[in-house]
């Protein structure tokens, strides 16, 4: 074993990512009152019942949406594919509570659905014909049409990898479009089905916004709830347990069918282009529908009910900050994306040199930070300086660290970086993968030094991986909410902040103008680097 | 030379970290409010705060759960003052945690507030009532004499009520008041009485729980005051304002103790910095010309008297009503877990 100092600093680093999953199974053994008690155990059922619910629902919708637009685009050519291709990646820049927020003004009583049958056809009471999307209907539309573009993403880049054969053996085989589709292409495809379905479980298991907009009881809003109302950590950690039980067996699951999924993307056949099928007539038209339909409801639909509103209540627009905003949500993401990048490199390149398995396995659970809904990793954090404070930097008669951390830029770049380190570490760690160690040991060989190596040719040879981070990591961070909210500094906001403040207090119209500006923020930055985001996931 | 100029780089580097962290240690004067109230109004009246007496007002907006829980974690060096959030459930919750401190007693504060509406730790800013609203097409005047919270549970009403989730924080100091008028016994029947009368689940906020009845979809809601009058202003639309206007307001309890009432609430924070300035910025908030501000832009009602509501209150609600002035507000926290117990009880969502 050698203890140089790469090896200390990524030791270092797993340990400050793991210290909430230690708080929170630390405070198991605090005593709470048993006031609740009889309470509980009817909220468990539910907060259960509506996870499954909410998971189940959303997981069958984002696979039928993400695979359904990746087969169509990846297999076919019809009016609009090319452009389906990418504008379907939009869907990333509405973020659930967005969205939540737009089903909510379009369909309520008198809402905008109410406007458009005025207008069109005169005075009367829409407001009983009008379906309302609410409860846990809203959040499971809510949630699959911002997050099935992690299916589709990944779906689409591994069609892409299957080779003309399997096409053609379906054809061979006598099978009809759909037959091959069900028999040969998807089952090909699984593994990366699978991992973009496990994403889309994490982030709805995780998802904050739009179910507490829609009040539903899910395991993580109950574990906010209970930790924050009831003072109730002991009820909280239970809810937690299961919720991890939930996390780590669909953590298990992404593991083992990427495990398998290097079979699948290693074969050099893969690479050949695809001659796409041109589709003619009522199929031409039904795929366009599909796709079309998509992008409308998941993308469209939203950024035009934000405009509307945006110019329905114009006062709102001269109210808000905008140049402030956007420079706050600037300055987080860079500072948060320097920070996890560069600790995410000393934590890899520690790995690689020092091959040491206590480094492997911390390593490994660190990565579950992603894992961790954000609310809870803000509430833990919080709980962890606290009781840092009281009992050990107090105890050596120093003053208090308590404002170095909560409500600071510092600790709010802090709990990013234990929430989306497992996205840069992962990232650097699949760029790493592809570089033989042999390389290192020829650099070693001609007189380089380990920091030399690092720099001069790791680093380099990284650039695409580490792009691709940071346009994952700043498009996380324009949307993060739970975290911004409990532990931003005094006079600091983002859009995401404006527009949930504004939300919650019922100021729908006034959220309006904060969540266009996320849209557009975000769509801009996806457009840009959209080719990157298809091409990357073709290497 | 060199080793020095390697020194002075070293503390500069090192000054540069530690002015990223002492920002916040700067002594100024200032007075910092953890936020949950987010009205634009607001804004306006610290900024005015801040003109008037220099004092700077720092702002934490957020869920009142949020920041009550980061106001508990940082303990006695907490950075807050003051806290500000609209229920008087959740200042009274606030103070049996032991997060509160006493001082907001000056004589301004005093003669502005009623007892009933303060403590020591926390008063009054504004207040609102919580009452019905029925549909004149649907509803009878013989039906609505006399009625009561207590009568929501009447059978007479099945399937024509809407009201939020239990976890709505009005509807648990409403419940709460409930309990500490009838008791917890009595209180649970009542819920299950509302349960059986509702109209659909609950769900949306109370603007939603109004709509409801334009929209035919109940014959009687219960929500705040100033939510008919925000929707009669225009500012949520043309539509709304037409919605508003097939409702009727209804003050409920007239005959005995009075209608519930609840007020916006600002709470001293234990280990405040700026206790001082606190306490400045509260007696700030209750002179005439602040309360004249919420009045006319938030649709509450003042908190002191000899000034008026908005005329859309007045002219549409009414003034004349009796204020229930008997239960003291500081019970709505003391009887939350119980009246969330109740609800629950009863299956109400």
């Amino acid at each position: 074993m050698k203890f140089n100092s790469w090896f200390v600093s990524s030791f270092l680093i797993s340990f400050i990512v793991l210290i909430p999953v230690i708080t929170v199974f630390a405070s198991f053994f605090e005593t709470t009152s048993n006031y609740y008690e009889i309470l509980k155990n009817t909220f468990l059922v539910e907060y259960i019942f509506n996870s499954l619910t909410l998971l189940l629902s959303v997981l069958l919708l984002t696979f039928i949406i993400g695979t359904g637009a990746a087969y169509l685009v990846s297999f076919y050519r019809f009016p609009g594919s090319e452009f389906f291709k990418w504008a379907l990646i939009l869907s990333f820049a509405v973020p659930p509570y967005i969205y939540a927020y737009s089903l909510t003004a379009f369909f309520e009583n008198y809402g905008t659905a109410f406007t458009i049958l005025k207008n069109l056809f005169g005075e009367a009471n829409y407001n009983k014909n009008i379906p309302k999307f609410d409860g846990m209907f809203g959040a499971i539309l809510s949630i699959s049409f911002s997050l099935y573009a992690y299916v589709y993403i990944l779906t689409r880049a591994s069609f892409l990898y299957q080779s003309q054969n399997l096409i053609d053996l379906g054809k061979n085989l006598g099978f009809s479009r759909f037959k091959s589709f069900f028999k040969v292409i998807l089952p090909a495809a699984r593994p990366a089905i699978v991992a973009g379905l496990s994403l889309v479980a994490m982030e709805t298991l995780a998802e904050f916004g739009a179910v507490d907009f829609f009040s539903i009881n899910t395991l993580t809003t109950g574990i906010y709830n209970s930790w924050i109302y009831f003072d109730d950590l002991a009820f909280a950690n239970r809810i937690s347990f299961f919720l991890l039980l939930f996390i780590f067996s669909l953590f298990i699951l992404e593991n083992l069918s990427r495990r398998r999924a290097k079979y699948h993307f290693n074969s050099k056949g893969g690479l050949k282009q695809k001659v796409k099928i041109k589709l003619f007539g009522i199929n031409a038209f039904l795929a366009f529908i599909f796709c079309f339909f998509i992008f409308f409801v998941s993308f469209l639909f939203p950024l035009s009910q934000m405009l509307y509103w945006t110019i329905k209540f114009p006062e709102n627009l001269f109210d808000l900050e905008i140049t402030n905003l956007v420079l706050n949500t600037l300055y987080l993401v860079l500072l948060s994306s320097l920070v996890l990048i560069i600790f995410s490199l000393i934590s890899n390149y520690g790995n690689r040199v020092s091959n040491n398995k206590t480094l492997n396995f911390l390593s490994t659970l660190s990565i579950s930070g992603y894992a961790i809904p954000g609310v809870i990793l803000a509430i833990a954090f919080i709980t962890f300086i606290a009781w840092f404070d009281d009992s050990i930097i107090k105890s050596f008669g120093f003053s208090s660290i308590k404002k170095i951390f909560i409500g600071s830029v510092f600790g709010l770049v802090l709990v990013y970086f234990i929430r989306f380190y497992s996205l840069a570490f992962n990232g650097i760690k699949s760029g790493y993968e592809k570089m033989n160690i042999s390389v290192d040991e020829s650099a070693y060989l001609l007189g380089y030094s380990k920091r030399k190596t690092f720099t001069n040719i790791h680093i380099p040879f990284l650039r695409n991986s580490l792009l691709f981070i940071i346009i994952l990591i700043s498009l996380e961070i324009i949307r993060e909410l739970p975290i911004t909210l409990i532990l931003r500094p005094f006079n600091f906001e983002t859009f995401a902040t404006t527009a949930y403040i504004s939300a919650s207090e019922d100021l729908l119209e006034a959220a309006a103008v904060p969540s266009l500006f996320l849209i557009l923020i975000a769509s801009l930055f996806i457009i840009v680097t959209s080719k990157y985001i298809l091409r990357e996931n073709n290497e | 030379m060199r080793r020095n100029g390697e020194r002075m780089k070293k503390v500069t580097i090192f000054a540069l970290i530690t002015s990223l962290f002492v920002s916040t240690f700067s002594i100024a004067n200032e007075v910092s409010v953890f936020n949950a109230r987010h009205y634009k109004a607001d804004a306006e009246l610290y900024s005015k705060f801040t003109n008037l007496t220099g004092i700077k007002v720092n702002l934490i907006n957020g869920k009142s759960g949020a920041l009550e829980k980061r106001i508990i974690s940082e303990g006695a060096d907490s950075s807050a003052d003051l806290y500000i959030t609209a229920d008087a459930g959740r200042c009274g919750a606030m103070d049996a945690k032991g997060t509160l401190q006493g001082g907001l007693t000056s004589p301004a504060i005093k003669s502005a507030v009623p007892k009933t509406f303060r403590t020591s730790k926390w008063v009054g800013i504004a207040k609102r009532a919580r009452i019905i609203y029925y549909s004149p097409e649907r509803v009878t005047g013989a039906e609505l004499s006399g009625m009561t919270y207590e009568g929501l549970a009447d059978p007479k009403w099945k399937g024509r009520l809407v009201i939020r989730k239990s976890s709505n924080i009005y509807n648990k100091s409403l419940v709460a008041s409930l309990i500490k008028n009838n008791g917890k016994a009595a209180t649970a029947a009542w819920a299950e009485g509302v349960v059986a009368n509702m109209a659909r689940t609950p769900t949306g906020n109370d603007r939603a729980q109004i709509m409801a009845v334009a929209a035919g979809e109940a014959d009687i809601a219960v929500a705040n005051t100033y939510y008919l009058a925000l929707m009669l202003s225009g500012k949520k639309g043309a539509e709304q304002q037409e919605a508003a206007k097939k409702v009727k307001a209804f003050f409920p309890n007239q005959n005995d103790r009075g209608t519930h009432m609840n007020v916006s609430c600002a709470a001293l924070v234990k280990g405040a910095p700026n206790k001082a300035n606190a306490i400045k910025l509260v007696e700030f908030l209750l002179t005439p010309d602040s309360q004249e501000h919420f009045t006319n832009n938030t649709f509450e009602f003042p908190m002191i008297d000899g000034v008026s509501p908005s005329p859309l209150v007045v002219n549409n609600l009414g003034l004349d009503f009796k204020q229930d002035m008997k239960t003291k507000l500081a019970s709505y926290g003391k009887n939350q877990a119980a009246a969330v117990e109740v609800m629950t009880a009863a299956g109400w969502k």
